[in-house]
């Protein structure tokens, strides 16, 4: 073979006689493809810890240009030629080309520099063909080439580091200085090796990262020819993987740990990792630590268990057992480590949540301070405190809701609309802002929150509502009359208070409000706040709210609060109590990263706006200076939970316990139907035009006004039909009670007299050629259809729900009835599905049943009705909408760009 | 990527004109099995396998027959032969009829890169038509030579001459051989190899040295032998389905080598670095769903492409999703975090919640911060997890995913899916 003469007699060329040679201070460097995107992010860190050793980069095109580093500027030239040119001398050349233009790179600094000594290709996937090739060229010119796929050279004793970003982008933290020389195969391993072995006090001296491709250019015998002729180094550690023969037949005069791990390759039947870890027969893992052990002497590999060590050498199957063989082996041969160890290796966790789970206690590994200078960069990161989104397109996709196209069952934050049916009113407003459901104090202190404001006695929003009813505007409008009023200034004290908490307790290392914590730092602080916490004078409603908040009082927040008032000598504001709840309520969110620090300052404008609609429902003559609908507020304070206040205001009276918990679970069904409905699209271009980039400008009243324009009587008032429908059918008869289970009336009977009739409708509509004849509204369903007997899964598990408590509903047995009597009298093919639109009308129809029959109430006022708990239901997923859009979102993402609109004129 | 068998290989030895016997393929009609028959009085009929797949002759997965008959019972025997050599199983789809090659001598002939020599090498014997692995040392010579000039005429003579060949046998191979350089050399391959090469007496006793099997191994990093236009379905029984998808984005940018280990694992640990994906598919074993290398400081984009390909194949399956490997030098552990985090959200938005514990083990270039964003992912989706830093051993954090593993299959899992709410 044809090579020049180096070092040693080796069949082919060496020049690296001492591993101290292989970075050195007088290495000068030039880099190929200075400023790709690899090496112009990890090129400054290497120039930087060797102390300016890069005289010039190449890239075609890029003369002129140059890469800044804290050493300077490195200037970039077309060509090799032409930054010789430019005087610059240089022996070492680093390759960040892409794999076609290696071997070329190779070529071109052969041929253009005669000084050149090393060469240092970091590509990953440079074929076998161009290896042979380059290794040809740099045998017969007297170069020493390492890599491809290589992280290069480094030496902690000269501070040089070659090539790649061997110690990463803080080379000193694991290239420190002591006995050992590194060969790795691996690169990564390479440093990671590095920062074991200062677990048990060994330096290095130099590090080589081998690369693991077919050809190993520089490989462990070259590297063990130099560890005996460095003074520095007195034992190497090597990384092996199968595939190649470079470890057999090895000798040296100093000890060595070798590790070869990847006895699992032999079932490979292609490369996997490493390309070059593919191997043969004879050159597996199994082979390798035969090589190893036959030259150590050894009969077994090392373990903690079971340390079978020589003088040698000993061989390791798992790097982390590294450290201690090695110190076991210098213990034969006499030597001590470096330095005293530098932590350990046991298993510290630098994060960690059991998410409430008991995890066994082996598995139960404690969150532990990270080391240096990470447990401060951790500590950093904890400041950033609240959800951090990124921004998005949002048009059509949502933060918040979304809708299983298979089940159909629509779900808010992950949870599915059947299972926040079972939740309460109040609990899925918070939940849609906070993303966690309150506990049973929580529900408890946001039914005071939220009940706080329903009455809107005297009040500009009540008269804008009452102006609107009395125009005969349908619900939505007119409730947005009030919600319009509802503005930021309204709100400013409370979203104050709100601030001023927030920037109290943030950084604190709580996240639970209701545990205990100790907060006298606090209260000293707050003093600058005093302003945003402490009523400037009396307010009764204040006092009552105080009263109710008195009693039982868990939240960290609130006893705070009233702690605060007292140091002061004064009495919470109203709005700072308002306040204290509702970041009760969002401070676990806020503190797991589920929302923002904006959601949780903003929620107080939210409570305002739920207790506005709610409120405004009722006509303004339910409103008085101490009652509303007939309840006194302090008693609504104390003993209503918002679910009851919300029926009150539409039904006028109070409901019972099976009615509650129907209401309950009809405003839970109606939530949401996914970012596609229109509601959510009204509420998410209403957010989008304000440009949520700025989130301080997005008004959250308008944003519900968005919502409630984008109702109508075909969105939110359509429930109507079905009730229409059932009235048409039970008006005549002597029901009483929707839940009367004697009620004495043959349904299937009626249903089939009614089904035949319809079969008979329907075939004189088509024999005259009518196709939009009236169809059985909320039965059938285009995806729940096609089987013998067919249901609606949301509209079973509602009927389940019901039968569980003991609930029963004579239009929904009905509606029962009708899907088999159509079957049966052949109107239609299969029995249809009863679909969750009429679960919804037969909970709203029975709510209302007995006012209607005693002739107190109008079918105009249950489709007012109808409508309007469809406001109440929907604003849940709405309002979970706005926030999720308000800081998620873009500037006016909503909108379709001109292109993809058409005129149809 | 490996051809073995003569029904491709035949056509790539045509290319440098070495001659070989005569083959056909498994679109043979009944007279043409029978005018095969009649030329050459005996045929073989082997097993067609898509990839490497060697041993053929020991497994009795030759046929030869000498009539119609046989030859047809033989490929119905062999039409559809399934083999197992090792761990790799594999299934015939078609047989050659390969005209049956009467001979003196048959000679073993390899090319591949040598790691001893590190340079191309010959392997050359006259006692050819066994396991190379079977013959003494003495009775094969191993020729490496340079990689720019090529295998010359004489390397083969000087080989020859020193085992002592019969002296009939050397000018024909002498000429012939040195051709297959062209074959190896200019179309990425790592590996040609024939045996046997059967030495056929022609006229004047001038003997013929016919190809009578193939084996080779391309270079996936060389585009080379895209120019051969082989269909692509030949190598496609090397990869599953996600390998296969995985593949698709492999650029130099980047790892992504991805090798199913048990199809019903209950680890998916998505590995950064060669030296990591040793040693964490060896401690993992069979708990493992794949081994991969995802290293090489992957852009954003394609480590979210991949982490999708990854779930949507894997997550339904796994207990945990173990994130794993050493201190990085160069990765950028924030975008694979980042771009990680984003797929498993995406897909508990598609799919819904699953029960899982993610662990992470890592150490590199924004760490941390990485870190801290995956955190609030898990946060947000309710997701137990434990991350670990460089400072703990990788093994160590290895038998902590493998003892969360074990956990979730003693109802960990069930317990986690009652805390998620999940139904």
């Amino acid at each position: 073979m044809v090579h020049k003469q180096g070092v040693g007699d080796f069949p082919y060329y060496v020049g690296i006689n001492s591993l101290e040679e292989l970075a050195t201070k007088d290495d000068r460097v030039v880099v190929l493809n200075i400023l790709g995107k690899e090496s112009s992010g990890v090129t400054p860190v290497s120039n930087d810890y060797s102390g300016g050793n890069i005289v010039f980069g190449t890239g075609p095109g890029k003369s002129g240009k140059s890469l800044t580093t804290k050493n300077g500027k490195i200037p970039v030239y077309n060509s090799i030629k032409e930054g010789m040119a430019a005087g610059h001398k240089f022996n070492t050349v680093v390759v960040y080309l892409p794999p076609s233009g290696v071997k070329d790179g190779i070529a071109e600094a052969v041929r253009d520099n005669p000084g050149l000594e090393k060469a240092i290709i970091l590509t990953e996937k440079v074929s076998v063909k161009d290896s042979r090739i380059m290794r040809a060229i740099c045998q017969m010119n007297g170069v020493d080439l390492f890599g491809g796929n290589c992280l290069g050279l480094a030496d902690s004793w000269n501070h040089v580091r070659l090539g790649g970003a061997l110690g990463g982008n803080a080379p000193e933290e694991s290239l420190i200085k002591g006995s050992i020389a590194l060969f790795s195969n691996s690169g990564n391993f390479t440093t990671t090796i590095a920062v074991y072995l200062a677990t048990a006090g060994w330096g290095t001296t130099t590090s080589v990262s081998s690369g693991k491709d077919v050809y190993i250019q520089y490989g462990p015998k070259e590297f063990l020819y130099a560890l005996d002729k460095d003074d520095r180094s007195q034992a190497a550690v090597m990384y092996s993987e199968p595939g190649g023969y470079y470890e057999k037949d090895i000798k040296t005069d100093k000890p060595i740990v070798a590790c070869v791990v990847g006895r699992w390759k032999a079932k490979l039947s292609k490369a996997c990792g490493h390309a070059g870890s593919l191997a043969g027969s004879g050159d597996d893992a199994l082979a390798k630590e035969k090589w190893f052990m036959e030259y150590f002497g050894v009969d077994g590999i090392f373990t903690p268990e079971n340390p079978i060590a020589s003088k040698k050498g000993a061989l390791v199957t798992n790097i982390a057992y590294i450290p201690e063989a090695l110190t076991e082996v210098m213990k034969l041969n006499g030597k001590k480590p470096d330095f005293e160890s530098k932590g350990s290796l046991a298993l510290k966790s630098w994060f960690g949540n059991n998410q409430g789970l008991n995890l066994p206690k082996e598995l139960d590994t404690p969150v532990v301070e990270a080391i240096a200078p990470y447990n401060d960069q951790i500590e950093a990161l904890d400041k950033q405190v609240g959800a951090q989104y990124r921004r998005e397109t949002l048009k059509d996709t949502s933060g918040a809701s979304m809708m299983d196209p298979k089940s159909q069952v629509s779900k808010i934050h992950q949870v599915s609309i059947l299972d926040a049916s079972t939740k309460t009113f109040e609990a899925n407003l918070v939940f849609a802002l906070c993303r966690e459901y309150p506990n049973e104090y929580g529900e408890k202190i946001a039914n005071i929150a939220l009940n706080a404001h329903v009455n809107q006695f005297g009040q500009a929003t009540l008269a804008a509502a009452e102006a609107s009813r009395e125009n005969g505007n349908s619900p939505n409008t007119v409730v947005s009359g009030a919600v319009a009023i509802v503005g930021k200034k309204m709100v400013e004290p409370a979203m104050d208070a709100a601030k001023a908490l927030l920037s109290l307790f943030q950084f604190a290392k709580f996240s639970n409000p209701l545990g205990s914590y100790d907060y006298k730092d606090e209260l000293q602080s707050a003093k600058q706040l005093k302003d945003a916490l402490i009523a400037n004078g009396d307010d009764f409603c204040a006092d009552k709210i105080a009263d109710c908040l008195g009693q039982d009082t868990q939240s960290t927040f609130i006893k705070f609060l009233f702690d605060f008032a007292k140091q002061e000598g004064g009495k919470p504001s109203m709005d700072a109590m308002i306040a204290a709840i509702w970041i009760t309520l969002g401070w676990s969110g806020l503190k797991s990263k589920k929302i923002t620090k904006g959601t949780i300052t903003r929620l107080p404008w939210y409570s305002r706006i739920y207790s506005t609609i709610v409120g405004v429902v009722a006509s303004a003559d339910k409103h008085s200076d101490d009652s509303f609908c007939g309840v006194k507020v302090e008693k609504l304070l104390k003993e209503f939970s918002f679910t009851r206040t919300a029926f009150l205001s539409l039904m006028g009276r109070e409901p019972s316990d099976d009615e509650l918990f129907e209401f309950q679970v009809l405003l839970g069904l109606i939530i949401t139907n996914g970012p596609g409905t229109i509601s959510a699209q009204g509420s998410k271009g209403a957010v989008s035009a304000d440009g949520p980039e700025m989130p301080d400008r997005v008004q959250v009243n308008k944003a519900f006004i968005g919502f409630l324009t984008h109702t109508g009587f075909a969105h939110g008032g359509n429930g109507y039909e079905a009730a229409a429908f059932l009235i048409e059918q039970f008006k005549d008869t002597s029901l009483k009670a929707a839940d009367d289970k004697n009620h004495g009336l043959d349904l299937d009977a009626m249903a089939l007299e009614y089904s035949n009739k319809y079969k008979a409708y329907k075939a004189e509509q088509k024999t005259i050629g009518n196709l939009e004849y009236a169809k059985v509204p909320c039965i059938n369903h285009p995806i729940f259809k096609g089987k013998d007997i067919n249901f609606d899964p949301r509209e079973e598990f509602v009927r389940k729900l019901f039968k569980e408590k003991g609930i029963s509903n004579v239009f929904l047995d009905y509606y029962h009835s009708i899907v088999n009597s159509m079957f049966k009298a052949k109107v239609s093919k299969n029995v249809y599905c009863v679909n969750i639109d009429a679960v919804i009308a037969v909970i709203l129809l029975k709510m209302v049943w007995g006012e209607y029959k005693a002739g107190n109430l109008a079918e105009a006022d249950i489709e007012t009705s109808s409508f309007a708990t469809f406001l109440f239901g929907r604003m849940i997923g709405c309002a979970a909408e706005i926030d999720d859009h308000t800081f998620r979102g873009k500037n006016m993402d909503t909108r379709t760009p001109a292109s993809k609109c058409s005129y149809v004129g | 990527m490996q051809i073995t068998g003569m029904l491709w290989g035949r056509k790539l030895l045509d290319l440098v004109e070495y001659p070989h016997s005569e083959v056909r393929g498994p679109e043979l009609s009944v007279d043409d099995i029978k005018d095969m028959i009649k030329r050459h009085n005996e045929i073989f009929i082997k097993p067609v396998f898509k990839g490497g797949v060697g041993k053929k002759g020991k497994s009795g997965l030759i046929g030869r027959a000498k009539n119609f008959t046989d030859a047809l019972s033989e490929k119905e025997r062999l039409y559809f032969a399934k083999h197992k050599i090792g761990n790799i199983s594999a299934k015939s789809d078609g047989v050659t009829y390969e005209a049956a090659v009467p001979a003196d001598h048959e000679v073993y002939f390899s090319i591949s890169d040598s790691t001893i020599h590190r340079s191309p090498a010959m392997t050359l014997t006259h006692h050819g038509g066994v396991d190379i692995e079977d013959l003494p040392e003495d009775k094969i010579a191993v020729v490496p030579f340079e990689a720019l000039t090529g295998l010359k005429a004489f390397h083969v003579s000087n080989a020859l001459v020193g085992l002592g060949a019969p002296t009939a046998i050397i000018s024909p191979l002498v000429q012939n051989l040195p051709k297959l350089w062209d074959l190896y050399n200019n179309y990425g391959m790592t590996m040609l190899e024939l045996n046997p090469i059967r030495m056929m007496p022609g006229k004047g006793g001038r003997y013929a040295p016919l190809a009578c099997d193939f084996k080779c191994a391309f270079d996936q990093d060389d585009p080379a032998w895209k120019r051969l236009e082989l269909p692509l379905h030949i190598f496609a029984e090397d990869n599953s389905e996600f390998e296969q998808e995985i593949n698709q984005l492999r650029t130099y940018q980047g790892q992504s080598d991805v090798y199913v280990i048990n199809d019903r694992g209950t680890i998916t640990a998505p590995t950064f670095g060669g030296g990591a994906n040793a040693m964490v598919t060896e401690l993992l074993g069979e708990a493992a769903t794949i081994s991969s290398d995802f290293g090489g400081n992957p852009p954003y984009e394609k480590m979210h492409e991949i982490s999708n390909i990854t779930f949507k194949h894997w997550l339904e399956q796994s207990n945990v999703l173990f994130i794993i490997g050493g201190k990085a030098n160069n990765t950028d552990i924030y975008e694979t975090l980042r771009a990680i985090g984003d797929g498993l959200r995406g897909y508990f938005q598609a799919n819904g919640p699953k029960p899982l514990f993610v662990v992470v083990g890592r150490g590199g270039p924004n760490v941390i911060r990485g870190m801290g964003y995956l955190r609030d992912i898990l946060e947000a989706l309710g997701v137990p997890y434990r991350f670990f830093g460089h400072d703990s051993a990788m093994s160590e954090v290895i038998n902590y995913a493998m003892g969360i593993n074990k956990w979730m299959m003693n109802g960990g899992k069930e317990e986690i899916a009652a805390k998620m709410n999940i139904k």
